[in-house]
């Protein structure tokens, strides 16, 4: 309907930015990434080493192992809790708009908030979460969130958690609002228990729900950098330090620049498998 | 049936005491805001003694916090209009076509919203300082309009492909030009659109951290969370700074919050879905 002409005309300005500071970009890293570019001067031509690098080393598979880590706990944790109030709230009409609405603020702040706020609280002498355990006579719970290996990255990971479960609980009520009525009366004129409405009904027709909340989650947490960079930079110990915190760190901490386009190439493989792979099984799934 | 009356009742005192708990994070902030350093370390949960208002005055003057808000402003409005614009623009040839061009436009487009800014930010660090973009409002407006075109474009496609199409031939049939057809027509049909759309993007770059610590190294263009991030730093963190900076940086957009609630959410929620 538009002509050829037209068509290139109204896409060139889009084109034009996309080709600067994204097509191009991407070509640029592949390119770097098998060089040992530091940024400045010359950069020389060292084939795979980068990757051989990236593969032998422990570091850095550990820091995908962390990163993977953090998505499991926070995708799961999140579809969960968002899931349960959703489905609370879908029962109770009265307090809906209000809980909603509160549920969803911490995700209007950003991470640079959150992470400082939460990290106060995780400390371990005037933070508030010691403060409260100490209270409630627990005192040997009372310990450093953040410095303590085994808890560090499970304490970034509630705080995510809590910053974007209101979030997941809206999109799981705009699911609800479009399963009609009729099927959940049926439901009760059958003598379907509310937890049986909830299972069998309830549950499959959220499908959508759950493709959408997965996978903006999924994508969301792969890429996480800023809690742990600001929370712990990476510490106790790399038990915190995700891919994306490594890439940062490798730029601008070490000025690797061909190196951390490896690193970069390597997430962006990781990052298009996953989507792929999660939009494949989750759509297969919405048709049982 | 009272005895269910009475579950449900139950129901939702339960439900709203789980909201409140989650709620108390953002209570303990302003809470600990008003309050002296020494007061927290003698007492971490206590309320303030008394309204520690020099806190919020050193941390208005130290994060520059006028001058961050009207960056942050500025740069969030251009980026949103120019991505809408350019967006809205460039999914108007590509709703309908189905030539090799639109095909790979919408691939294009399709690894971008998958594609993670860390894949691209160290290129777009030597682009760049090549071209002389680091510490400029153009650049850091460049740099988020990349990042949230594929989206928009994205959206518009789907959006501008559910306009009938005879809307559009009418208007060529008149004698429009394919300009004055996107322009007069279809244009003035994407307001919900673009309102989802606005929404996103300038959540998005509102809340950004990662570009302006990279791209910014100039006090006077930081962004407010940029400013919070400077002004709290990360060695020694001061409780008396630390919050205030935190209300400050959240304030403008918890405001709106406020002010809007169930057309963010609404919007945000809708914008996911599609």
């Amino acid at each position: 309907m538009t002509s050829y002409r037209s068509m290139i005309l109204f896409t060139l300005p889009a084109m034009i930015v996309l080709g600067m500071f994204f097509v191009y970009p991407i070509f640029l890293t592949f390119q770097m990434s098998l060089t040992n570019f530091t940024g400045v001067g010359e950069a020389e031509n060292i084939g795979l080493k980068n990757y051989d690098r990236i593969i032998s080393r422990s570091r850095y598979p550990d820091a995908l192992w962390v990163t993977v880590k953090f998505t499991v706990v926070v995708v799961l944790i999140q579809t969960l809790l968002g899931l349960a109030f959703a489905a609370m709230l879908h029962r109770l009409p009265a307090v809906r708009n209000f809980a909603r609405a509160a549920l969803f603020t911490p995700a209007m702040m950003s991470f640079v908030v959150v992470g400082y706020v939460w990290q106060f609280i995780y400390s371990p002498f005037s933070g508030g979460l010691n403060a409260m355990l100490r209270g409630a006579g627990l005192d040997w719970m009372a310990k450093g969130w953040l410095g303590d290996p085994d808890t560090a990255l499970y304490a970034i990971a509630f705080a995510h958690i809590w910053m974007f479960t209101g979030y997941t609980t809206a999109i799981f009520l705009a699911g609800y609002a479009n399963i009609s009525s009729d099927i959940d009366e049926a439901g009760r004129l059958d003598g379907a228990s509310s937890w049986q409405r909830f299972r069998h009904l309830e549950v499959p027709l959220l499908a959508p729900s759950f493709t959408i909340n997965i996978m903006l989650s999924t994508i969301g947490t792969l890429k996480t950098f800023e809690l742990p960079f600001i929370m712990t930079r990476g510490g106790p110990d790399g038990a915190t330090r995700t891919l994306s915190l490594e890439i940062i760190e490798q730029l601008f901490g070490q000025y690797r620049f061909g190196f951390a386009s490896a690193l970069s190439i390597i997430m962006l493989v990781i990052v298009i498998a996953v989507a792929v792979f999660q939009n494949w099984y989750l759509r297969r799934r919405e048709d049982v | 049936m009272p005895a269910l009356n009475i579950r449900q009742l139950l129901l939702n005192v339960l439900v709203v005491a789980l909201v409140v708990a989650m709620l108390l994070p953002l209570f303990y902030m302003i809470t600990m805001s008003f309050r002296t350093a020494t007061e927290i370390a003698e007492a971490p949960l206590g309320l303030p003694d008394r309204l520690a208002w020099e806190n919020y005055a050193q941390a208005f003057g130290g994060m520059n916090y006028v001058r961050a808000v009207i960056n942050s402003v500025g740069i969030t409005i251009s980026v949103t209009v120019l991505t809408a614009l350019l967006g809205s623009m460039a999914a108007f040839p590509l709703a309908r076509n189905t030539s090799g061009f639109a095909r790979i436009f919408i691939l294009l487009v399709a690894l971008g919203l998958a594609t993670p800014n860390f894949v691209t930010i160290t290129p777009i660090y030597v682009i760049f300082r090549d071209l002389g973009l680091l510490d400029t409002y153009l650049g850091i407006i460049l740099a988020f309009t990349a990042l949230n075109l594929p989206l928009a474009v994205f959206f518009y496609v789907g959006f501008i492909g559910a306009i009938p199409k005879d809307l559009v031939e009418a208007a060529k049939l008149d004698n429009c030009s394919d300009w004055q057809a996107f322009w007069y027509v279809v244009r003035p049909l994407l307001g919900p659109a673009t309102a989802t759309l606005s929404l996103f993007v300038m959540l998005m770059v509102w809340n950004d951290f990662t570009y302006p610590l990279l791209l910014l190294t100039d006090k006077d263009k930081f962004t407010v969370t940029i400013s919070v991030y400077r002004f709290v730093g990360n060695q020694n963190i001061q409780p008396d700074m630390l919050f205030p900076a935190a209300v400050l940086g959240s304030l403008p957009l918890l405001i709106l919050f406020a002010i809007f609630q169930r057309r963010i959410v609404a919007g945000v929620t809708a914008g996911a879905v599609k």
